[in-house]
């Protein structure tokens, strides 16, 4: 459901084509939907991945209306296929994107599928879940030598404009 | 043949007058290099068996591994040896039970040991290491740069903290020099002198001596010896540490990092002159330098370069030079 600009330019084709019908692909963005609501990272083709990446964030948006809320319980429940998690949804991602009103999820790239096709594929995952992380954490240490010398230069040029102020 | 009979002569008679003050340059060191071989075999011929020892490692990575290491033989960087390259080639300094510990010391007993780099999550103690360091090497550079007839006595420097940019070594150059004033290309001079130590890749050796050898290895020197039994008598131990490197052997004030080849980015910066003490004019060298794991880029270089060609306030040290120079006239009238 994503505009972008190579599909505006591509006269008329605005969405991406996926499944057999309308009803086929909402299908499966359910259970792809599903399926990271319980793994909470899923592996998936980049097109699918990129989907359902604004279900997913739509879902979280619902689910912080809280579970007595009935257009949000409504939503859980159509998608997510397996029942279960629909606790989980409302009583422990609700919860934790609270401070943040968008940007729940983050998708990366992978290297293309091995076998035939060689397809994009893309990892998807909600923030905050309890693997490793995805990216190297950039560690940021004010007390290394070279940022203990800078922060000497910083300290000393602010002296300066002090001074001459 | 007459030329050569000439030059000859002419040599013999400037190191007779050089003589007459102190030996060569070259003397000196060879005899302090003698003195500390003798030392560091005396102290290794103190296990003539070989016992066993079992240091825990800590670190990230390395919980619950146990070595079974040589007592009084090996050191922290054998035991580094042991795992990987990154940590023979990325520890800066050892902490053996909490204490800090040279990477070149031999192990005495069962121990924890872990190893410190610059990236860890608090490296003051390398930083505060690694300035002192550099601060050896420019003394080193400084003592051999000069030629034979002058004579240069390296003082004692206060610690400077890293934040203030820049890490100093305060000389006394020899009096015939108090006119001159460094130019840039000697200043470049005596960088290139550090970078070749530095490719050189030297330990910093440590060997922990009671203070009679210590005054045999500085024993034409009069300052250092008055260093020595300071240091001495500071120590609640009282034993001083001496460091060598290349051959260059030298007093510390605290523990100094593995190896020059550490240090990646050196320079010279500065060489001010201070107020005349009772040694002659007292210089203060200063500079600038990097490890080989925290690279600047070269905007930032020059920045903090230029910063460090600013003389460094050291507040302790113009306290505690006067409390020391009251007591140091006295020796040498004594001798």
């Amino acid at each position: 459901m994503r505009l972008t600009l190579q599909m505006l330019i591509s006269h008329g084709r605005v969405a991406r084509r996926m499944g057999l019908n309308p009803r086929s692909r909402i299908d499966m963005l359910r259970n792809i939907l599903t399926g990271l609501v319980r793994h909470e990272r899923i592996e998936t083709t980049l097109a699918r991945a990129d989907e359902v990446r604004f279900y997913a964030e739509k879902l979280v948006d619902y689910a912080k209306k809280g579970d007595t809320d009935e257009k949000a319980m409504k939503m859980a429940s159509f998608w997510l296929t397996e029942k279960d998690l629909v606790p989980k949804l409302f009583k422990v991602l609700a919860p934790r994107f609270e401070t943040q009103s968008n940007g729940y999820t983050r998708m990366a790239r992978l290297p293309n599928r091995q076998n035939l096709d060689r397809a994009k594929m893309a990892v998807l995952e909600y923030k905050g879940n309890p693997y490793p992380a995805l990216y190297p954490v950039k560690k940021e240490n004010e007390l290394t030598l070279i940022n203990q010398l800078l922060k000497g230069y910083r300290e000393d040029r602010a002296q300066q404009l002090a001074a001459k102020s | 043949m007459a030329t050569r009979s000439a030059c000859q002569l002419l040599q013999r008679r400037y190191a007779s007058t050089a003589a007459a003050m102190r030996p060569p340059a070259a003397d000196i060191r060879r005899q302090r290099n003698a003195v500390f071989s003798r030392e560091q075999a005396r102290q290794r011929a103190l296990y003539p068996r070989i016992e066993k020892i079992e240091v825990s490692m800590q670190g990230p990575g390395l919980d619950g591994t146990l070595l079974i290491m040589n007592k009084g033989m090996s050191t922290p960087l054998s035991c580094a040896r042991h795992l990987t390259e990154y940590h023979v080639t990325n520890s800066a300094l050892a902490l053996v039970d909490g204490e800090v510990w040279p990477l070149h010391k031999p192990l005495t007993h069962s121990c924890s040991l872990s190893l410190l780099t610059f990236k860890d999550d608090d490296p003051t103690l390398v930083n505060q290491a690694y300035w002192r360091s550099c601060a050896a090497l420019l003394g080193q550079v400084i003592e051999t740069a000069f030629k034979d007839d002058y004579t240069v006595e390296l003082l004692s420097t206060a610690e400077v903290p890293v934040t203030s940019g820049a890490f100093c070594c305060d000389v006394v150059l020899d009096h015939q020099l108090d006119s001159w004033t460094p130019s840039e290309e000697s200043l470049r001079s005596l960088t290139r002198g550090a970078l070749q130590l530095i490719h050189q890749d030297l330990a910093w050796e440590p060997l922990e001596v009671a203070p009679p050898v210590a005054l045999e290895v500085f024993s034409h020197s009069s300052y250092k010896r008055e260093e020595v039994e300071r240091k001495a008598a500071q120590n609640p131990k009282g034993t001083v540490t001496l460091y060598r490197c290349g051959d260059h052997v030298l007093l510390s004030g605290g523990p100094l990092v593995a190896r020059t080849g550490l240090c990646s980015q050196y320079e010279v910066t500065a060489l001010h002159s201070l107020a005349q003490g009772d040694w002659g004019l007292h210089r203060r060298a200063q500079g600038l330098s990097l490890p080989l794991q925290l690279q600047a880029h070269h905007t930032v270089w020059r920045k903090l370069r230029r910063r460090a060609e600013k003389l460094v306030e050291v507040p302790q040290t113009e306290e505690k030079i006067p409390s020391s120079i009251p007591d140091s006239p006295p020796p040498p009238t004594s001798q």
